[in-house]
Formats: C-alpha cells, structure tokens, sequence
C-alpha cells in the first residue's frame, strides 16, 4: 500500500510477503534489491537488515524441534502492509522489505527477514528496528513451540529490553 | 455507517462469523461459528461472555480469563479483530461481522 496522497513525502517502495515454505535471506535480498534496480533508480546509500532465525531451544530451554507460525490469513498480511506503511512515514527511508514465514519452521531457519533502504544509516537501522517491534505485538501471529513430540503456544512476544539475554 | 454510533441499530440481534486462533482455538475445540448474538445490539465482549470463551481460556492457560457477568473487559492480552481490523471489546457489532479474538500475539 503506497503511502496516500496527502503525504508529502516521497514514495516509499514495499515489498511484503508471507511464505509458507523456507526462505534464503540473502536470495530475497538480492531479488528484492534487483527489483528496485530494474526501476532505472540509483540505490538508496545505506540498508538496514535485520533476519530472525528459530532458536535451537524452547523459552523453557528444552531443545525445540521445529516452531508452529500461526496467522490470520487476509488480516495478517493486511496488518503487515499496514505497519509497513505507518512505519516508512516515521523515517525518510526509500523503500522497505519484510518477509515472514508461516507454518513450521526448523530450527535455524529464518522466520523473518526486515530490510530497509535509505540515504542515511540512521533511519534505515530505526525504522528497521521500528518495523521488527511493532510486527513483534500488532501481526496476528502465533508461535507453538514443539519438544519432543509435544507442541506449547507461546502467550506473547519477546520485549525489547530482554533481546540481548533471550 | 459509524460502528461507535448506536442510535441506528439493526432490527434484529447481529449474526456474526466468529473466529477463534491458537491456543484459544484448540481450547474452544472450533476455529469459525455463525453465531447469533443474544442480544441487540452486540459487542465483541459480549460474545465472549455468550460463548463461555473465559472459561475455556482459564482452563488452556490457567491465566484469569474470566470476566465477572458485569465485567468490562477482556483478559489481559486477548484482543478483538472486526472484519481484520483491530477494533475494541465495546464496538457495535453488525451483522455478518466476521468477529475474531486475537491470543496474545507472537510475531517476528
């Protein structure tokens, strides 16, 4: 969803996509990044990645199988394009990349991909972080942890200030 | 129409399509209902409370779901979609609402 037409500000480009099967980070980057080159426009100078990738462990600390992504089909990828958008009218950023698995999930594979271009480091990291958190509590997304045959769904997200321990 | 404005409401108590996700699913042991709310006009939160959806709730997290029969509110962390968008637990609801409650989200 383009930003409306009241916005004064430019055109933020997004590409945002759900993928039941298993994703390649750096391949969805470079076709994401050809995809904006092919429009004849010179690349923004700085982008912020960020990739999150299934833990080897449940938030108990028994080793995980795989992890359950549960969505809203039509809600879900509503909300995304959504946040994407509100997100991308925060910061002068060019364009933005989300990518999101759904279904299982192995342990080590990315879950999401969060990419952002700009002129600048400093809005393309903030709004790449913005994006990541905001997905983190408002896309109807459900994680069910499975250990040893027997599947948990987790109540809630991880906060911020607890990224660096979890 | 503005869904906050009760001074047009239908003529007959709202049939909605109710769905449910996750761990609350599994509780409930369905995911989709036509439902019929009991009264008109309708609010999410009362569709909680004409489903019994706190006491499956309880038993699926052992959290507080319950809300008292003149409670106001929703669980802590159990929110409200009205036609896949976020709406609030009081919002009048219309009929053939697709009317979903939202387990604490687990995102990114």
């Amino acid at each position: 969803m383009p930003p409306t037409a009241s916005s004064a500000a430019p055109a933020v480009s997004m590409s945002v996509s759900l993928h039941p099967d298993p994703i390649d980070p750096c391949q969805q980057l470079e076709q994401w990044q050809a995809q904006l080159q092919s429009g004849g426009a010179e690349q923004p100078a700085a982008t912020s990645l960020f990739i999150g990738r299934v833990r080897g462990s449940t938030a108990a600390g028994a080793p995980l199988d795989a992890l359950e992504l549960e969505h809203y089909p039509g809600m879900t990828e509503g909300q995304l394009q959504r946040l994407t958008a509100a997100c991308a009218r925060r910061h002068p950023v060019a364009a933005v990349m989300v990518r999101h698995r759904t279904g299982l999930v192995l342990c080590g594979d990315a879950i999401i991909v969060v990419a952002v271009m700009a002129d600048r480091s400093g809005p393309a990291q903030r709004c790449c972080q913005e994006l990541l958190e905001t997905i983190k509590h408002d896309a109807p997304f459900w994680k069910r942890e499975w250990s040893s045959g027997m599947g948990e769904w987790l109540l809630g997200h991880t906060e911020l200030t607890n990224a660096t321990t979890a | 129409m503005s869904r906050s404005d009760a001074a047009d409401p239908p003529a007959a108590a709202p049939t909605v399509r109710v769905r449910l996700f996750a761990a609350l699913r599994e509780a409930m042991g369905w995911g989709e209902q036509q439902v019929t709310a009991a009264a008109n006009p309708a609010t999410p939160l009362e569709l909680w409370q004409q489903l019994d959806l706190a006491g499956a709730w309880l038993a699926a997290t052992g959290a507080p779901g319950g809300t008292a029969p003149t409670g106001e509110a929703l669980p802590a962390g159990i929110r409200v979609a009205i036609n896949q968008q976020f709406a609030e637990a009081h919002t009048l609801l219309a009929d053939g609402d697709e009317l979903a409650f939202l387990p604490p989200i687990s995102g990114g």
